[in-house]
């Protein structure tokens, strides 16, 4: 209570601050990064609209996320209305397409997870990219999705049972290069 | 490492969620994107104060019309009231003078009896 009534929010901080957090957040959701520069804008200046109604520093870290993550959920279903035919991996843009070209054993095997984690369904990414970018507990992710913590703990559990599988063999190609 | 079976044990999962993490670190955000995101809420801001000027003129204005309107009533009421009261004042006269009158006559008739 003290801190929402002493709370005095620099929005150019609040940007520095968020800025990597709501483009990766977007970026890992949409698998497109044009469209993750645009909606972390867009959430950035929306931000700055509704910074009269944060109440601290937390909050506003929350409000972000919800709103980046609600914000990408509603861009991607737009995008896939759009192109429904295309296939799951399209939504994947590789490290390579943007210029990385020299990768060491953790970064190329990085590279490789996040890649398949574009091809898992929308929820569980959603859950895995919550839980394992940002570092949150099933109930700040379920907070986050407006969702219910167990079906927040099913995805998780799916998701990363997913990713397993479908890094087969070349995840253990990399992590045994990696040795 | 990452062995074919289904189950893992604890030490693989924490192995594979250790990549997960760091595969999954924030990515820098393009450049420009602050600088774009600063000048757009200045323009905002802007604006917001452009329309609140706006507004605040429609109600000035609109608190200048109500006073005059409502000056304007009352001095309509007032000249009303006056001009109601000189009529009265005129009707009261009139009948003062015709009360007069009718004293005289009354007086005459009297004289003229006796």
């Amino acid at each position: 209570m003290r801190e929402s009534l002493n709370w005095c929010p620099d929005f150019e901080q609040l940007v520095d601050e968020h800025q990597s957090m709501v483009f990766s957040l977007a970026w890992r959701m949409t698998g497109d990064r044009e469209l993750a520069e645009e909606l972390a804008q867009d959430v950035l200046l929306e931000l700055h609209r509704h910074l009269h109604k944060l109440r601290s520093a937390d909050h506003a870290r929350f409000w972000l996320r919800q709103v980046t993550f609600h914000r990408s959920a509603d861009a991607l279903r737009r995008k896939r209305a759009n192109a429904a035919s295309l296939d799951p991996d399209v939504w994947v843009e590789l490290e390579e397409r943007h210029g990385l070209v020299e990768m060491d054993e953790e970064t190329s095997l990085s590279v490789r997870i996040e890649e398949l984690l574009a091809t898992l369904p929308e929820s569980q990414r959603a859950a895995l990219i919550l839980r394992y970018q940002e570092d949150l507990t099933p109930e700040e992710i379920a907070s986050t999705m407006k969702a219910p913590v167990a079906t927040v703990k099913s995805h998780l559990q799916r998701g990363l049972k997913l990713l397993r599988i479908r890094a087969g063999h070349s995840l253990r190609e990399y992590v045994r290069g990696a040795q | 490492m990452f062995v074919e079976r289904n189950e893992m044990t604890e030490q693989e999962q924490a192995e594979f969620e250790r990549k997960l993490r760091y595969a999954m670190q924030h990515r820098a955000a393009p450049l420009g994107l602050k600088q774009r995101v600063l000048a757009r809420a200045r323009e905002q801001r802007k604006n917001v104060r452009g329309r609140s000027w706006a507004w605040q003129w429609v109600a000035a204005s609109t608190l200048l019309v109500a006073i005059a309107g409502g000056g304007l009533a009352v001095h309509e009421h007032v000249e009303e009231q006056q001009k109601g009261e000189e009529a009265r004042q005129q009707v009261l006269t009139a009948l003062r003078i015709t009360n007069k009158t009718l004293d005289r006559v009354t007086q005459r008739l009297a004289y003229s009896d006796r």
